[in-house]
């Protein structure tokens, strides 16, 4: 059994994974009940905030515009259920004990953090795939397929994304939001081999995120040469795959600065974890 | 003189500017039942720490089969098994489940050898009730099933009866000697109970404030000069005041019987001595432990 696979087990065979699983389900059900409810006014709504400028008729609230609003909904929030787990995945490890078991074992130190990150990794891809799916599944059951309207990132321009691309838009739009969401599991990760505790890494890498939001949104000049370092600045990369055209250039800047912060907490972790003494 | 399994060579841990383990030196061979012996604090886990690699030493340098620990860490710990302090295991998960995926760490573990080695340390029938439900002996139990499946040639155990009761002090001692017995596997036990190492060690040493005091065979290091003996005579007072005027004879207690200290050669005069002056003489047993050893040099360094 590969030092993956055994820490597949234990990541999954813990209760505690399956909170993130159960909330995003409990949030996608509740909210497209309640836009399914609500159809008329809401799509009434959503047309006339982009009648403006066009003339809007057909399914306007569909399966890939339900999916769009969620993300923007929840992708402040899913980060909290990223830090569930991957806050847990060393410290946890310290705080039962079992720990002086693993590191006592032939694997190196490093193959074991390696291994643990992965596994973060692979919960966190989970995770986000399981939203995609709720979202989708769920839209396209009660509001079927159609185009996806929306304004352009950070323009007040609309995007009309026929249908026969809105698909595989908002697919690589999550696999954006799984980039997205790997930062911050890599940060609770890093805190995670500081401390011998659960709590602290949930708490600190969940308060760096919510200060890194609210700086990058408030609307002073100081504040401006700061946000090109926040890797919240980065985090709604997603949002670039449902502009017409994709600005592949800033999906690319993007993408390269996520993966760096990804880089930074899983090196910094690394080098805390090898050189950790295990006094506890 | 079989091959040292185990060795640390000028063996140190500094926390801050305290030593915990000072200039050690210790030779474990093939086939010991190796006690380590010291009060609490004495640095005995450090030492456990450091040979398994949980800690990184400040000076010195261990050997295990011959090789560098440092630079041979998976081909060393590949043939080693330890339980630090107490065994921890995945509360959530079973005693099954637990020795697959630690033993998975080790080896390929079939699921016949993980039923084979829950049968040895008598937990097969909770094979698959989580470890959560476990008493803490339980658990220690299962920390030997998986020195036993993983086949260690080196097991070291860190307090293994510490928190148990009589019996499963018993259990785990007679798992431990069933190990060297049967496996033929080298142990490393380290206890600040004097009788548990009297029980099943060969070979010990004596751990004080991080420094090494002694080491060696337990039958040698306990035969000194000197020995501590109980004596149940009738009348006791008579008995008492006799001792009181013999110089040689130390008289340690008064209470049930009487604890005297003296020289070991001297054990059958002083027997003579009672019985010639008419004093009935119903047990004269040696007291000789390894408590009383650890104590005498152990008062003996701090006085140093």
């Amino acid at each position: 059994m590969s030092l993956f696979a055994i820490e597949v087990q234990k990541t999954f065979r813990r209760w505690r994974t399956y909170i993130g699983f159960a909330a995003v389900a409990g949030a996608v059900i509740l909210l497209e009940v309640i836009i399914k409810l609500n159809e008329t006014r809401m799509a009434h709504s959503y047309a006339g905030n982009l009648n403006s400028d066009f003339l809007i008729s057909g399914n306007v609230l569909n399966a890939w515009v339900i999916s769009a609003f969620i993300m923007n909904s929840l992708y402040v929030h899913v980060p909290f259920l990223i830090t569930l787990v991957a806050g847990d995945m060393v410290s946890s490890e310290a705080t039962s004990g079992t720990i002086r078991f693993l590191l006592i074992r032939p694997p190196s130190r490093s193959k074991i953090i390696a291994a643990k990150f992965f596994v973060m990794l692979f919960y966190t891809a989970m995770l986000i795939v399981f939203l995609a799916l709720l979202c989708v599944g769920l839209g396209l059951a009660f509001f079927g397929s159609g185009d996806l309207i929306r304004f352009q990132t950070g323009l007040p321009h609309i995007v009309i994304l026929s249908e026969h691309i809105a698909a595989s838009r908002t697919a690589l739009a999550f696999l954006a939001a799984i980039l997205s969401m790997s930062v911050v599991g890599s940060l609770a990760f890093l805190f995670s081999a500081l401390v011998d505790n659960s709590i602290g890494p949930i708490i600190g890498s969940m308060a760096i995120v919510v200060i890194f939001f609210v700086i990058g949104n408030l609307p002073f000049d100081f504040l401006e040469s700061l946000r090109p370092y926040l890797f919240t600045t980065y985090m709604n990369i997603w949002q670039l795959f449902l502009d017409d055209p994709i600005n592949w250039q800033e999906v690319g800047k993007y993408a390269l600065a996520l993966l760096g912060y990804d880089v930074l907490f899983f090196g910094a972790a690394f080098f805390v974890f090898l050189r950790k003494d295990i006094k506890s | 003189m079989s091959e040292a399994i185990l060795t640390t060579a000028g063996l140190g841990k500094r926390f801050g500017n305290r030593w915990a383990v000072k200039d050690l030196n210790l030779e474990v061979r093939a086939g010991d039942v190796f006690g380590f012996l010291g009060p609490n604090g004495a640095g005995k886990s450090t030492t456990i720490r450091i040979i398994l690699t949980l800690l990184s030493p400040t000076s010195g340098s261990v050997k295990i089969f011959g090789k560098d620990v440092s630079g041979n860490r998976e081909s060393v710990l590949s043939r080693v098994c330890g339980i630090v302090e107490k065994p921890d295991f995945y509360l959530y998960l079973s005693a099954y489940k637990n020795l697959e995926l630690l033993g998975s760490l080790t080896r390929k573990v079939k699921r016949n050898e993980i039923f084979d080695a829950l049968e040895i340390v008598g937990l097969k029938s909770r094979a698959f009730d989580k470890v959560k439900a476990f008493s803490h002996g339980m658990k220690q139990r299962l920390g030997i099933a998986q020195a036993i499946l993983t086949k260690p040639e080196l097991v070291i155990l860190d307090e293994p009866t510490s928190g148990l009761d009589p019996q499963g002090m018993k259990e785990v001692r007679e798992l431990v000697l069933a190990l060297s017995r049967e496996h033929g596997t080298t142990i490393f036990l380290s206890s600040h109970l004097l009788t548990e190492v009297e029980a099943v060690a060969n070979r010990m040493a004596v751990l004080n404030h991080g420094e090494l005091i002694a080491q060696g065979k337990v039958s040698e290091l306990l035969n000194g000069d000197s020995a501590y003996y109980s004596i149940q005579a009738s009348p006791q007072n008579e008995a008492v005041e006799l001792l009181r005027k013999m110089p040689w004879v130390e008289i340690v207690s008064v209470a049930n019987g009487i604890d005297v200290h003296i020289d070991s050669r001297r054990a059958a005069e002083l027997n003579r001595l009672l019985v010639t002056n008419a004093i009935e003489v119903s047990s004269f047993a040696a007291k000789r432990t390894l408590e009383d050893y650890f104590l005498k040099i152990t008062e003996g360094a701090s006085e140093g």
